[in-house]
């Protein structure tokens, strides 16, 4: 696996102030899968997985997710975004051993 | 320039090293049944019976054969459709059109049949044609079904019974792309080479840490080629296929990775490993968009050049199709077979490859697609790193020379 963490973010090539884009995120994760025994027992341990995105956009916090089961291994995520001003999106990635990843896009208008 | 005839007399003998699971060997079970090695899901039926694109397989294509039915049996139309749409069995529909909205995917290789019955064709001539048809058609791509025993004589009568009930005016399609004529032509998956839209690029950049790992021999690709891959390998995969003259034949990247890794790194890197498919993208990305530039001038070349293309007509396999019957323009190319749109070979068809293939989740080389081709069609495979594969891809990656480099491509 390529390092965990790498963070790869996508915007349309071009920009127009006011357009809302389709900000696309790829996440280098293992997401854990919950492992059980032979008795159907969850085997209890730290899972590591992604919990939470995070997403800012001039600076200031514009939306959290929050992901559930079925989130596959290194996962893909899309949203829009209404692009005000120029400026940089970082979309953070929480996972629950502590790992925090971040990937950023600068938005310019052209 | 007028093409060579083929010289099969200094072809070199190869021993594979290739993954058990493609190396085409067949295995005899305790009870004495023999069946095909091959990956699981796939057949494992051993056809050794039929032709093969081995160059030592000199038995002649099936022989041209005439028949009538058999007397005493009525068609029924009912059984002869179910016949014709039976997936075990051709499925008819996978080259030609008949009504029904059950019919799906047709094809459009063969002409559509949806009103065959206006033509008032004798059964004894559609029985003929069925049995096998190159007594009308020399040159027809459809198999000799009744002859190579894909259908017993019986179930063709109830074909033609089928065949006869088939009449105008044809109704008209509630969906266009029920019909293969009308239907709209599939868009591709977008960018190959964006990360978040291809997983092919995730695992090919898995290869990085391959590419720096040292081997059992102490060695890793890094250590001799420096600067990284991206810069090391720069250019050089528009070179392949190519003749290499140390081993006597001609090589894509992974076959030379199968024989180049071991003296080096000491890492086996058998072809159509996991590691070796890896390796071979990361390779050929360092020349994405750079021309393909097969030299097919030398004379070594030029004789593989002529033997691949003998093999790209050759007729093999129960169902006795050659790749030309899907691939070249004048017959299938461009056409739907049940629903898949076959690519022209005359166009390009390797500057993709490895390429990521959504429906199987897992990114494939060029031979592990031939593998895929030839087993459905009857015949068994050969190993993955044969000389006769590796001859065929110099035929077809000639046909990219000059266009850019795209690698991993991303496919159904």
């Amino acid at each position: 696996m390529s390092d965990i963490g790498k963070v790869r973010l996508r915007l349309p090539s071009t920009i127009k102030a006011g357009d809302v884009v389709q900000v696309r995120c790829l996440i280098i994760h293992p997401m854990e899968r919950i492992e059980r025994d032979k008795a159907g027992k969850v085997i209890d341990k730290k899972y590591n997985y992604i919990t939470k995105v995070v997403v800012s956009y001039l600076g200031k916090t514009v939306s959290t997710f929050d992901t559930t089961q079925s989130v596959s291994e290194n996962p893909y995520f899309a949203f829009t975004l209404k692009a005000t001003d120029p400026g940089m999106v970082t979309v953070t990635f929480l996972d629950t051993l502590g790992g925090k990843y971040e990937g950023t896009a600068q938005i310019a208008f052209g | 320039m007028a093409a060579d005839a083929p010289d099969y007399s200094r072809v070199p003998r190869w021993s594979s090293r290739a993954i058990p699971e493609a190396r085409g060997d067949i295995r005899t079970e305790p009870d004495g049944r023999r069946v095909a090695v091959r990956y699981p899901g796939w057949s494992t039926t051993d056809y050794g019976k039929f032709r093969t694109y081995a160059y030592d397989d000199w038995r002649p294509e099936p022989t041209v054969s005439r028949a009538i039915a058999p007397a005493g049996i009525t068609g029924d139309p009912t059984k002869g459709r179910a016949l014709f749409l039976n997936r075990q069995k051709g499925p008819c529909t996978g080259c030609h059109l008949v009504p029904g909205d059950d019919v799906w995917p047709a094809g459009s290789v063969g002409p559509d049949l949806s009103t065959i019955g206006d033509r008032k064709l004798p059964d004894a001539y559609l029985y003929q044609q069925l049995w096998d048809p190159r007594v009308v058609f020399p040159l027809t791509v459809m198999p000799p079904w009744g002859l190579q025993g894909i259908f017993t004589p019986e179930e063709l009568v109830h074909l033609v019974a089928y065949l006869q009930t088939l009449h105008g005016p044809a109704t008209p399609e509630k969906d266009p792309n029920r019909n293969p004529f009308t239907r709209a032509r599939p868009v591709g998956f977008g960018d190959n080479l964006d990360p978040t839209n291809n997983p092919g690029v995730v695992r090919a950049e898995d290869a990085e840490a391959l590419w720096k790992e040292r081997g059992p021999a102490g060695k890793a690709c890094a250590d001799c080629h420096a600067g990284g891959a991206a810069t090391a390998m720069r250019g050089v995969a528009t070179k392949y296929p190519r003749h290499l003259p140390a081993w006597g034949r001609v090589m894509a990247i992974e076959d030379f990775l199968s024989v180049h890794a071991p003296p080096t790194t000491g890492r086996t890197l058998a072809v159509e490993s996991a590691d070796n498919v890896s390796l071979t993208m990361l390779v050929k990305m360092a020349s994405n968009g750079l021309p393909v530039a097969v030299d097919t001038s030398s004379p070594e070349a030029r004789a593989a050049l002529a033997r691949g293309r003998v093999s790209f007509g050759r007729r093999v396999g129960e169902r006795n199709h050659a790749c030309a019957d899907c691939h070249a323009v004048d017959q299938g190319a461009n056409k739907f077979l049940g629903g898949r749109f076959l690519a022209d070979a005359s166009g390009g068809l390797t500057r993709h490859f490895p390429t990521w293939r959504t429906s199987v989740n897992d990114a494939w080389d060029l031979r592990r697609r031939f593998q895929w081709c030839m087993t459905p069609l009857g015949m068994n495979m050969l190993a993955a790193d044969a000389v006769e594969y590796a001859e065929l891809e110099l035929y077809l990656a000639q046909f990219d020379n000059g266009k850019p480099m795209s690698v991993p491509g991303i496919r159904h």
